[in-house]
């Protein structure tokens, strides 16, 4: 505002909050980093990655991890992208109904969430009861600790993101634009991936960006779904640190984590409309 | 129009997939069973009995309640100044101040409650409730700065020139007029902050010690070794509280406008 | 010493990146200034650094004998009005105009006759209770008038207060801002980008472009006599056709134009003085001080009619001549257009100026 009082004033404005984050966020983070690479005397080592990488079951579960993802997201943007479009399209009364079921169960406890899915698939759940009932199988199946569970929940747990981001993109596409491509003689599918798909890509790149990272480094979901049967990263990396205390695995594998959330962060945005004819 | 009934059928099977599974919850929360069982015979209140009688969930819910608390007021604190700088000055490095500030939420949960314990609490021997407040603060940053900044964005800055050219001083300027008029949405990130913390699991997983738990941390412990409704009565209240103050939340500030 | 002195100022938003540069500017007590000039032509600069929001890089800013250079803008006394008024939303009319009266730590009791005062001054009594959100443009802007008038500012500066006002209320606020300049006497600098606004309101209008002052006079010496092509422009005189020098005597300037000889009276500006007889020189001219005829005149130019834009009282023509495109404003409704026309431009409504 006021340029003679600018430098001193950012600096108070900024300094806490700066100082704050620097010690208790920053500095530990660098220091997993570091550590990551370090050998036993003192110099710079890949050993660590090395081992990790070579490690069948981390493989087995990094893959399975991104496996995961790659359903999951899809089916995000399958449910998503139609329900956001039309609550778009109703009335604000209605919309902000709709809106708010969205917006509670992303408020929701996720342990509370994920719960319930254990009352659905577990052994005298409710899925095993209609499969009894209707004589599919005698005994009951095993739905819990797969990787289908897991699946099932995280895709539950990241609807609602996918569904506000996309919102929020369709919003911002006039409705005018639409019924211009309409009236100009495109279809309704045309006038969807022709018009609203690119007007809105950012927010589904958004989107994916944030379930797909959220399904890799989401542990509630996994941890009460697969248990120990049924690892991911999130699992594997606690089960390191803190049931083997293998701290240096748990650092490498942190080092991954962080490292995957980082290049699909910035490899998705590499995603624009125009780069894809 | 086909299109629009085959629209309207994906939405409501994505709000019965989304909504469906709170139902049972809150169903099953009523069970006259001795297990998880569905569906539930009989009628009782005796899994919620046993939720207040079970004294571990009773501190853990004040250890969550007090670090919620106390880390949303610190990251009001310390990050409405960062939005007021943001929103207000144009300067060098913005972006990556901005970038730094928004990176607690991009970084996993996970990695960040780890980095804590290895590399702060297990070097500086610090007590680790002050690791969960510290770990919780930082992830809580994100929140508070975007939603404060948010509405500074709304607020026109012509008024807060008014307000020093009518004599006060910059810092009075804030309290008197710019505060006033940002105080919702400063509530908002109050309450977005306070349920992130309240319901985080990732960075409590890692700063959990002998009779230090967050109340998520212990129902997922509970978990491991029984197998019974309990969880689901304790999940049925969190979920209605959640309701009430979403709710509330939303009718007096339109908190999802911030999200 | 004049009341407000601006002395070789450099000041922007960007430190090396001056938009003034070398800026000098002075206003005797009680006139009203108006800063007329497009977006970008350093106005609101100039008003920046008098209100104190900008800290000038260098030069000086005195004000009623005050040195406000290095002074925060909250310690120095000026009245500010912004475009958008900039009310306080959450407080009502009253705590709204008794805000500077109390950072002034005027005592409690005097504050409710000295609003009281002040908002009969700009006839809002009995709206002490309202928000602002329950009052009308006008009405807001009339309270952002009296909060700034009630601390008794050296000056008052006011950066487009109108333009956020539909036309009439626009009309209606321009004569009330008059009444109260004459009323209080209180030296106002005005910014805006609306000559008519300032033509009408201001004592002296100083016309920028680009950080400079390219004129500064009474209005009726900016609108008649513009002293630069962008003053010209900037004032309505729309069409600017190429020709040469032929001769200049007292009162007397010929200029030639597809080989036809227009007659200026005007003044020449010093530039066209220094010119010699066969030197490329412009002509500027209003489209309103034009006459059409299918006969030849006198000072005329032969031109042809690109198409006609009928606009009720007046009808606008956009006509050719020797390849340049002009616009003529005429009483009347459309001429026939029988291929045979020419445009005269009476000799004391013509511009001549360096090209």
């Amino acid at each position: 505002m006021n340029t003679l009082y600018r430098k001193r004033a950012l600096l108070l404005l900024l300094g806490p909050g700066g100082a704050f984050l620097l010690f208790f966020f920053l500095s530990p983070l660098v220091f997993v980093l570091a550590e990551s690479f370090r050998d036993g005397a003192g110099g710079v080592t890949l050993m660590r990655y090395g081992e990790v990488l070579q490690n069948r079951q981390f493989r087995l579960v990094f893959v399975r991890t991104l496996k995961m993802a790659l359903i999951v997201t899809p089916l995000a943007v399958l449910f998503g992208y139609p329900a956001a479009y039309l609550m778009t399209k109703l009335a604000p009364g209605k919309k902000s109904i709709l809106m708010s079921l969205v917006i509670l169960p992303l408020m929701t406890s996720p342990v509370a969430r994920t719960f319930a899915w254990i009352v659905i698939l577990g052994k005298f759940g409710i899925v095993n009861h209609t499969l009894q009932v209707l004589h599919l199988t005698q005994e009951p199946v095993r739905l819990m600790y797969t990787e289908g569970a897991i699946i099932v929940g995280l895709l539950q747990l990241f609807m609602p993101i996918m569904v506000l981001t996309l919102a929020s993109a369709l919003e911002n596409v006039q409705e005018e634009v639409e019924e211009a491509a309409l009236s100009l003689g495109s279809s309704r599918i045309g006038t969807f991936f022709r018009i609203i798909l690119p007007l809105s890509f950012e927010g589904l790149i958004m989107g994916v960006t944030l379930v797909f990272t959220g399904c890799i480094t989401a542990y509630v979901t996994p941890a009460i779904l697969g248990g120990a049967r049924v690892l991911t990263l999130a699992t594997l990396m606690r089960q390191e640190a803190l049931v083997l205390m293998n701290w240096e695995a748990a650092t490498v594998i942190a080092v991954i984590m962080i490292g995957t959330t980082l290049i699909l962060y910035n490899g998705l945005r590499l995603f624009k409309p125009g780069n894809m004819t | 129009m086909k299109k629009s009934k085959l629209l309207i059928i994906i939405t409501a099977v994505m709000f019965f997939f989304l909504l469906g599974p709170f139902v049972i919850i809150i169903m099953s929360s009523f069970s006259g069973d001795a297990i998880m069982k569905f569906p539930p015979r009989g009628f009782s209140l005796q899994w919620y009995r046993k939720v207040l009688n079970i004294e571990m969930f009773r501190t853990t819910f004040w250890v969550s309640l007090k670090i919620g608390l106390a880390a949303t007021l610190t990251a009001l604190l310390l990050g409405v100044p960062i939005a007021y700088a943001n929103v207000r000055y144009r300067y060098a490095g913005k972006s990556l101040v901005e970038l730094i500030f928004s990176s607690p939420a991009i970084v996993p949960g996970l990695v960040i409650g780890f980095s804590l314990l290895r590399f702060f609490i297990y070097v500086t021997q610090i007590p680790i409730i002050i690791g969960l407040y510290l770990g919780h603060t930082a992830i809580l940053f994100p929140y508070t700065v975007r939603v404060v900044s948010a509405s500074l964005r709304n607020f026109d800055m012509g008024v807060e020139e008014a307000a020093v050219s009518l004599g006060s001083s910059p810092l009075h300027a804030f309290f008197a007029v710019v505060f006033p008029n940002i105080k919702s949405g400063i509530a908002a990130a109050f309450i977005l902050a306070f349920i992130t913390s309240f319901n985080n699991v990732p960075i409590s997983l890692f700063l959990t010690g002998p009779g230090v738990a967050t109340l998520p941390i212990q129902m997922l412990i509970y978990m491991e070794y029984y197998y019974d409704p309990t969880i689901s009565a304790l999940s049925s209240i969190i979920i209605v509280l959640t309701v009430l103050v979403v709710q509330g939340a939303e009718r007096l500030l339109g908190i999802s406008k911030y999200m | 010493m004049s009341y407000i002195e601006l002395t070789e100022i450099d000041a922007g938003y960007t430190k090396g990146l001056p938009i003034l540069k070398d800026f000098h500017l002075k206003v005797e007590q009680g006139e009203l200034v108006s800063l007329l000039g497009p977006s970008g032509c350093g106005k609101t600069t100039t008003l920046r650094t008098i209100a104190g929001f900008i800290m000038a890089e260098k030069g000086k800013v005195v004000v009623g004998g005050k040195d406000y250079t290095r002074l925060p803008p909250n310690k120095r006394n000026v009245g500010l009005v912004f475009q958008n008024y900039a009310l306080f939303p959450h407080l009502n009319v009253f705590d709204n105009v008794a805000y500077g009266l109390r950072r002034r730590k005027v005592p409690k009791s005097d504050i409710p006759k000295k609003v009281g005062e002040v908002l009969k001054l700009v006839s809002l009594s009995g709206y002490e209770k309202r928000l602002p959100a329950q009052l009308s443009g006008g009405q807001r802007q009339r309270v952002a008038l009296a909060r700034s008038i009630v601390i008794q500012p050296d000056l008052l500066l006011l950066d487009e207060p109108l333009s956020n006002l539909d036309a009439k209320l626009r009309e209606e606020m321009r004569a009330e801002l008059s009444r109260l300049q004459h009323q209080i006497g209180i030296t106002m600098i005005y910014v805006t980008h609306d000559q008519i606004e300032a033509l009408s309101l201001s004592s002296r209008i100083v016309v920028m472009n680009e950080g400079n002052i390219e004129q500064i006079g009474p209005p009726e010496d900016i609108y008649e006599r513009p002293a630069t092509p962008f003053v010209a422009r900037f004032v309505g005189f729309d069409n600017h056709i190429k020709g040469t020098l032929s001769s200049r005597s007292e009162g007397k300037t010929v200029v030639v134009i597809q080989g036809r000889k227009l007659v200026s009276t005007r003044a020449l500006s010093a530039s066209v003085k220094a010119l010699n007889p066969g030197d490329p020189v412009e002509v500027f001219f209003r489209p309103d001080d034009t006459v059409l005829d299918d006969s030849e005149l006198a000072n005329t130019l032969p031109a042809a009619i690109n198409f006609t834009n009928y606009q009720g009282y007046t009808t606008g023509y956009s006509l050719n001549t020797g390849g340049t495109s002009i616009r003529a404003v005429v009483p009347g409704k459309p001429c026939k257009d029988t291929g045979r026309l020419f445009v005269s431009i009476a000799p004391d409504k013509l511009i001549v100026e360096k090209c």
